[in-house]
Order: C-alpha cells, then sequence, then structure tokens
C-alpha cells in the first residue's frame, strides 16, 4: 500500500512542472477516489475563469494526499497509550490527595505509607509520575533537601527479596563492610538507630505491588514495616489492583494502629472518558472525530470496564478503519469523505467497537464443518439440564443420534474423537483428565445462547436445538 | 519414454507446491480485505509510524496463521531490508520465564551481531532485552516479536511475567515493536490476567475456513501446470482439460462436499489434494476421478470397521453379535459368561449351525481383544479371571453393522439377529 501512495504523490508532482491546463486531468483522478465529492464540478468551472484560483486549488489538491497521511499520522500518535499528556485531567482529587500526604510526610520529616488501588487502566501508575515531578519541583522550590526516588516495577524482580537491596543501595551508596547481615536487617538496624541530620528523605513507589505476596506474606509485610520505625526515613506507595490488600495480608499493621492509607482509583465513568478523549485530541488543529462517534465509543467502554486504554485502543482502531476507507475500492459502499477533512463518523466507531468487544466464537461457529456443528449441537442438548459433562462415548451417542434423525451418514469413532480434539484445541470444547480416550469427560466451554444465536439461520440445526 | 518424463516432472512440480506454504497462500493476500492484507497493514503501519501494535491471529490448526504470518513478514522485510527484526518464541518451548528472555536474548544477540553468554542471569537478560528495545527504538528499527501457541504463554505460569513485560514495553514511547500472537484457541485473550490484558490492545483477526469459490480457484491455482517450456504444449492442456474436467463434475463436488463436512482447514484439503495426486497414473500421465476417491477413503477412515470386515472369523461375528445384544436388553456390564449364555439361547432359538465349545470362544474372545474391537471395561479387577470381568464393545452399532454388511461371508441371520 505504500508503493500505491508514492507512485499518487509522483503523478502529483509532474503535473506541477506542466500548465494548469493539465489540471482538469488532477481533478478527475480526484474523482476516482471519492464518488460523492460535491465540489469537483466548482473547481472546474473556477478553474476556467480564474487563473489564480486554478493554482490555488492546485496546491491544495497536491497536499492533500500527503496530508492526510500526516493527519492520520498525528491523530494516531495524540491516541497512542504511550503518549502521556501533559495535564491529567478527571484524576484532580485523587492527584492532590497523594500529593498532600507526601507534602506532609517532607514536611514533618517523618515516614509514611500509602496503597493506591484500582482496576486496570484508571491512570495510576501516570498519576503517580506526576506526583514525583511535582515533588521535585515542590521541594526546590520551599528550599528542602532533595527527595531520592526509588520507583519499582515488581515484576521484574527475580526474588522479592531484592526490593530490600535495592532500597539499601540508595540509603546507603556506600557499602560498608558488613555483609553478614542481609539487606533487610540492615535497613532495620539503620532505621532504629538516630541518624545525622543530613539524611534525606527516601520516596519509594511499588508498582504492581501484589508480585511480593509470597506464601509467609513476610516481604510484604517488612516492607510496610520499614516505615513504622522511630527514625525511618521512607515514604511508602504502593500499587496494585485489589482494593483489600492491606486488610488481607497487612493484619499486624491493622493491630499496631499503623495502616496504610488506601486511596482508590475507581474506573473511569462515561462522561470522563469522553473529556479525556477530548483533551487528547484538542492538540490536533482540526476535527478527527464526530462529537457523537465519541461518545458512543466512551459510553460501551465506560459500561464495559471503565479502562481508558482500551478507550483509546478503540479510537485508533477506527481511524485504522477510516484509513481503509479513504484508501480502499472506490466502489459505491464506500461513501468517501472529502478529502480535505476526513473524519471518523458513528459506522467507523461501531466497527471498531464490534471488532473489540465482539468474540470469535460465534463466527468460527457458524464457519465450521457441518458435522463438528452436529457435535457441538448434541453437546447443548446433553448438558441443557443439571449434567455438565459427559464422557466421549455417550456424546458420540447423541451425535449418533441426530445423524440418524437427519438421515446423514456419521463419521466413524476414531474421526469423532479427532472432530472433538479439535473443537478443544479452540476451546470450543474442554477435556478433563483421564486416561483412556473413551473415558475423557467432554463438558462445553461456550454457552448455549451463543451456539443457538450462530446456529439460527441454518435450517437443519432449528429442529436440533429444541 | 517420451511420455513419462512429463508425467513425473508435472508430478514433482505439483507436489512441490503442495508443500510449499508461500506458494499455496499466495493467491489469498490478493483482496484486499483478506487477513493477509489486514495483518500486513497493522505491522507496516507499526514500521513505518513508529508505533507499537500488539495483535492476536486466532483460527483452527492448519488454516495458515503461520504461513499467513511468514508471507507478511517476508514482503516486509524485502520492502524495508533493515529496519525488521524477527524475533520468535514457541510456547511450547519457552513457556517458562527464564527460558524465554533467554531465548529473546540470543536471538537479539545473533540479530545484530553480539556476543551471548550463556551463563547470564534473569536480571541481566532482562535488562539487556530492555537497552535493545530503547537503542532499536532510536535507530527506527522495529522488533517484532511472534508468540506461537499464546495460550501456552498465558497458561504457564500463574503470573504471566513474560507477557506483562512484553506488552508493557509496548506501552513506553521509546520502544518501536509489535507482539503478534498465534493461537487455535479461540478465547485466548480471556486467559490473560487482567493487568495484561488490559495492556492488550484487542485486534484479534480470525482465519475461518476457506469458502467455496476459494476452494475451487485454489484447485485451479495449485492443479493447473504452467505453460512453459519444460512440458510439452499439448500434454499441458491436455492435463488442465482434464482438471477442469474433473472439478466440474458434480460427483467430485459431492466428494469434495463430504471431505468438507468432516474437516474444512486449508491444511486438510492440501493433505487429501497431495494423496490424490501421488496416486496418479504415470502411464498416462493424467489425473482422475479414481485418484480423489482412493484419497478420500484413505483419509477418512475407520479402523474399526476395517477390522470387522477384514479380520473377523464368523465365530468372532457371532460374538460380537451377541455381546450388542446384551447392550440392547439395557445390561449395562456382561462378561464372558453370560456372552456365552447368550450364544446358547441364540442357537438354541434359531438351530444355527456353528456351534463351538467355549475354550474356541475364549481363544476368539482373545483375538477380538487383541484387535481392540473389545476390552475390559474397567482396570480394576485384575485379579480376576478373564472371563469373569466385565467387558464392552468399542465399535458402535451402526460401524458394526455396516462391516458385517460389506463382510465377504457373513451369515444372513447374524444381520437379522443385530437388528432385532
Amino acid at each position: 500500500m505504500p508503493t500505491i501512495a508514492g507512485s499518487e504523490k509522483s503523478e502529483e508532482v509532474s503535473l506541477l512542472s506542466e500548465d494548469t491546463i493539465s489540471t482538469p486531468k488532477k481533478l478527475k483522478s480526484r474523482q476516482r477516489i471519492a464518488v460523492s465529492n460535491l465540489r469537483t464540478p466548482d473547481k472546474e468551472v473556477k478553474q476556467d475563469s480564474h487563473e489564480n484560483l486554478a493554482v490555488d486549488s492546485l496546491s491544495d489538491c497536491l497536499g492533500s494526499e500527503s496530508r492526510d497521511e500526516d493527519q492520520m499520522r498525528a491523530v494516531k500518535e495524540a491516541l497512542h497509550v504511550s503518549k502521556a499528556p501533559s495535564t491529567i485531567v478527571c484524576r484532580e482529587d485523587e492527584h492532590r490527595r497523594v500529593f498532600e500526604f507526601v507534602k506532609g510526610c517532607l514536611d514533618q520529616q517523618k515516614a509514611g505509607s500509602l496503597y493506591i488501588c484500582g482496576c486496570p487502566g484508571t491512570g495510576k501508575s501516570l498519576s503517580i509520575e506526576k506526583v514525583v515531578k511535582q515533588v521535585g519541583d515542590w521541594s526546590k522550590q520551599a528550599c528542602l533537601p532533595p527527595v531520592d526516588t526509588l520507583s519499582v516495577n515488581c515484576t521484574s524482580l527475580t526474588k522479592t527479596a531484592d526490593i530490600f537491596s535495592k532500597i539499601l543501595e540508595i540509603v546507603e551508596p556506600v557499602k560498608e563492610d558488613n555483609c553478614y547481615s542481609s539487606p533487610l536487617h540492615r535497613l532495620q538496624s539503620l532505621f532504629s538507630q538516630k541518624q545525622d541530620s543530613s539524611s534525606r528523605m527516601m520516596l519509594i513507589i511499588a508498582d504492581e505491588m501484589d508480585f511480593l505476596i509470597t506464601k509467609d506474606r513476610g516481604v510484604l509485610h517488612d516492607l510496610f514495616m520499614l516505615t513504622i520505625f522511630p527514625f525511618s526515613t521512607c515514604i511508602l506507595i504502593g500499587v496494585a489492583n485489589a482494593i483489600d490488600l492491606a486488610d488481607r495480608f497487612l493484619p499486624k499493621l491493622k493491630s499496631l494502629n499503623c495502616k496504610p492509607m488506601v486511596i482508590t482509583f475507581p474506573a473511569y465513568s462515561k462522561d470522563q472518558i469522553l473529556r479525556i478523549l477530548q483533551e487528547r485530541l484538542m492538540v490536533l488543529p482540526y476535527v478527527a472525530f464526530q462529537s457523537n462517534a465519541l461518545e458512543l465509543c466512551a459510553r460501551k467502554v465506560a459500561a464495559a470496564s471503565g479502562d481508558m486504554r482500551k478507550a483509546l485502543s478503540v479510537c485508533r482502531s477506527a481511524i485504522e478503519i477510516l484509513e481503509i476507507d479513504i484508501r480502499g475500492s472506490p466502489g459505491p459502499e464506500s461513501q468517501g469523505p472529502t478529502p480535505d477533512n476526513p473524519v471518523v463518523r458513528m459506522d467507523h466507531m461501531a466497527a471498531a467497537l464490534s471488532k473489540t468487544f465482539k468474540s470469535p466464537v460465534v463466527d468460527t461457529i457458524q464457519t465450521l464443518p457441518q458435522h463438528q456443528q452436529i457435535i457441538i449441537c448434541s453437546a447443548a442438548k446433553a448438558f441443557r439440564g443439571s449434567k455438565k459433562d459427559a464422557t466421549i462415548g455417550e456424546l458420540n451417542k447423541l451425535y449418533l443420534e441426530i445423524c440418524k434423525s437427519r438421515v446423514i451418514s456419521p463419521a466413524g469413532i476414531t474421526e469423532f474423537t479427532n472432530m472433538c480434539t479439535v473443537l478443544n484445541d479452540q476451546g470450543i470444547l474442554k477435556f478433563g483428565q483421564a486416561r483412556g480416550n473413551k473415558l475423557k469427560r467432554v463438558s462445553l466451554r461456550v454457552d448455549e445462547s451463543d451456539i443457538t444465536f450462530a446456529l439460527q439461520g441454518v435450517r437443519f440445526f432449528r429442529n436440533c436445538l429444541l | 519414454m517420451g511420455k513419462e518424463n512429463p508425467a513425473e516432472k508435472a508430478l514433482n512440480l505439483i507436489r512441490g507446491r503442495l508443500c510449499d506454504p508461500t506458494f499455496v497462500f499466495r493467491p489469498l493476500s490478493g483482496p484486499p480485505d483478506s487477513n493477509y492484507s489486514k495483518l500486513k497493514f497493522i505491522v507496516s503501519t507499526s514500521i513505518t509510524e513508529g508505533c507499537n501494535n500488539s495483535i492476536l491471529l486466532l483460527g483452527p490448526r492448519g488454516s495458515g496463521k503461520a504461513a499467513v504470518l511468514d508471507l507478511v513478514v517476508g514482503d516486509l522485510m524485502e520492502e524495508y531490508p533493515d529496519s525488521v527484526t524477527l524475533i520468535r518464541l514457541n510456547g511450547l518451548l519457552h513457556s517458562e520465564d527464564n527460558c524465554a528472555f533467554k531465548e529473546i536474548a540470543r536471538q537479539l544477540c545473533m540479530e545484530h551481531h553480539l556476543l551471548f553468554s550463556k551463563m547470564a542471569s534473569f536480571d541481566e537478560n532482562s535488562q539487556f532485552i530492555i537497552a535493545m528495545l530503547r537503542e532499536c527504538g532510536l535507530a527506527h528499527k522495529t522488533i517484532i516479536f511472534v508468540l506461537d501457541e499464546f495460550d501456552m504463554f498465558a497458561q504457564a505460569s500463574g503470573k504471566q511475567r513474560l507477557l506483562y513485560s512484553l506488552l508493557d514495553a509496548m506501552q513506553s514511547v521509546t520502544s518501536q515493536a509489535v507482539v503478534v500472537g498465534i493461537s487455535s484457541r479461540l478465547d485466548a485473550d480471556q486467559l490473560l490476567e487482567k493487568r495484561v490484558r488490559s495492556r492488550f490492545s484487542h485486534r484479534k483477526i480470525l482465519f475461518l475456513p476457506p469458502s467455496r469459490e476459494e476452494i475451487d480457484s485454489l484447485l485451479e491455482h495449485l492443479l493447473s501446470l504452467p505453460a512453459d517450456s519444460s512440458f510439452p504444449s499439448g500434454y499441458v492442456t491436455q492435463f488442465n482439460e482434464k482438471i477442469k474436467n474433473i472439478t466440474s463434475d458434480t460427483r467430485f463436488k459431492d466428494m469434495l462436499k463430504t471431505f468438507l463436512n468432516a474437516n474444512s482447514t486449508v491444511n486438510s484439503l492440501l493433505k487429501f489434494i497431495f494423496r490424490a495426486v501421488s496416486s496418479m497414473n504415470l502411464e498416462s500421465g493424467l489425473l482422475s476421478l479414481e485418484n480423489f476417491k482412493t484419497a478420500l477413503s484413505s483419509m477418512l477412515r475407520q479402523p474399526k470397521l476395517e477390522a470387522v470386515r477384514a479380520d473377523c472369523s464368523i465365530l468372532e461375528l457371532y460374538l460380537l453379535v451377541c455381546m450388542r445384544r446384551l447392550e440392547v436388553k439395557e445390561q449395562s456390564s456382561y462378561n464372558f459368561i453370560s456372552v456365552m449364555k447368550e450364544y446358547k439361547t441364540i442357537h438354541d432359538s434359531f438351530q444355527t449351525s456353528d456351534f463351538y465349545a467355549q475354550n474356541v470362544c475364549l481363544r476368539a474372545f482373545e483375538h477380538l481383544r487383541e484387535r481392540e474391537v473389545i476390552c475390559y471395561a474397567e482396570n480394576r479387577g485384575q485379579s480376576q479371571a478373564g472371563e469373569y470381568r466385565p467387558m464392552k464393545l468399542l465399535i458402535s452399532a451402526s460401524e458394526l453393522h455396516q462391516g458385517m454388511r460389506s463382510h465377504a461371508c457373513c451369515p444372513a441371520i447374524l444381520l437379522k439377529l443385530l437388528d432385532h
């Protein structure tokens, strides 16, 4: 596809050197792309009368192909997950609370612990990064000693106890000769003695903290206990998904009355998602999305999970569908938007949403070979009541019944087992554990309503599933 | 002599084509909404625009997911010679995190001609990978991670560390990479942990079985001989004519329909054509409908039926019919003694000519068990003598019926007994 665009561009460049009489040919090629483009006749009329206008429209036409691509690229970049916006909207309240907490600890030069929880994609890591920057700026302004920061993603630790050695590296950069005690003990002894006044506060951010949970819950506990020591200098912020992590895994802290403060990041609502998307798109000088398309996306994603990454991904998917629409077949189906201002409409957004949220199961069941569809029907019929699994032999009996009633020659038992294995591979059936092949217990992984929906158009199966 | 060489050459050419996935899937890459172009569009936008993406290719086994991916990667490597690095991982081999990171580091070292140390620890490997991602991002080289058997990565360890780190790297601005997962499980993305699923960009490309028109064009593409000078031209036109006649024959269409009703992936179709082509008559040098018939019967095998049809003696057939009658009478478990009782009742009521002694019947029983037409119902009562252990049939009633009908000398009375 890039090569096709390139040849069109060269066509445009060569036309620039010719005189304006050749521009009607140029405009005809425009018509190939946009069937319902009503502007071209006007341009042609204008050109015959005004030469200056012709030059303007020529440069317009020349630029728009590459301008389209640049536009698309800029929009996609603005919507990429990795591009963090400069201001964070819809999280001001939580941001402010975290910042106040850290500021309070720094003011009193005391240690503290904070636990941040929320579903994935709710802006936790993003907010923390902003808070860290803000704290750095603020401490410089308030003429306090600079704060050391340690940002650890706990998935990258081979051993959970490694986090203590990382903390120790920052607290005590010069390693003393005392290498007999573990990093944890060293930290504990350091924090139990009075430090000299030039010691600095340390901000520890532990991302994906539930990776630190081991069977004896020791590491997580010790980490939070570090903040309780009388002369401790660390401010601990833990980030995870579970809301009750602090209650479940740190009971001792509750008894000592030093439970960490908990800030929950709720999932985004529809208005919040809409606002964030609009903020991101504000950097572009043109309108790339129709407002009702954005609203549809926000509503769907908020109803599903409130996950911002998903919303961004759906929007990028919609842009790609629009791109394919512009570049693709100039048939009567694609009503191409005017080449000057491609905009994502409701139908693009609806297509992107269905691609993301639809499960491929229904499509696959509709295109399965007939015998496999019969197997799925017999399984659906068998597991309708309280029985949830059966052996392959019993399923085979049902299958033979259906085949006999429809006068189809059934497949043999070997072929039947093979087909069941294929369906198991695809995740439609589930095999239990058993030694012999015939004794394996089979259960259905797909909902019966999905099967009925998929096969409703086929007359053959309508009676089977009654 | 003159006619054999072109026939052999034609056979070799067609067989070579059938075994080459790029040739088979090349015509599917034409239409703009095919899976090939969708995949190519996503991966090439990542290369040209530098944004990160993750995709999942789903479809039953043998539907050409890996083949189409190879086609796309091959084409992209030609178009952008120095900007693509390919890293391949397989869920069956590298599902463990340590193993996977080591393999990624090793492949990266090989691509960029660095020395790889087998002694590197997990930490060093992961730091190396992060550094390489950053370097490649700065140099605008895209890394394509291909994860075969994606569901194995998701199921192997509870923590899914590898998937998390790879998909997390997609979220940062400094890296330029694409993660392509290939899986036959349709719910592969439901197996992901919620953190990992949130970072995955939910693009899925579904590989469905080909439609009738696609199959017809595929057959023509695979079986037509090219009109170049290596074959005598009369032979080529004759061959292609014959192919056209065969494919438009209704009997062939019925055969194809029977085959596709059981198994509709591209891979199984290729195996079917391969077998048909291999049984081509080298004398005439042309394919015929018989070739396809033999291929079909060899692919849709029914081994138990063949065991009954070809191998069983009349006494064994009697025993099988007795067992079937006991099953019909709702006797849930039966052993050799009860089968013998049934045999005696049949002999008494119908006055059949064959009646053998118990030890002969026992030998026949053992023979059936060796052929796996019957077996012990449970494995537990090992201490009991063979005659008292419960048995069960491993062949279904319809197969038994069919086998007996096509048996060379099955007495008519047995068929009557089976039907009652």
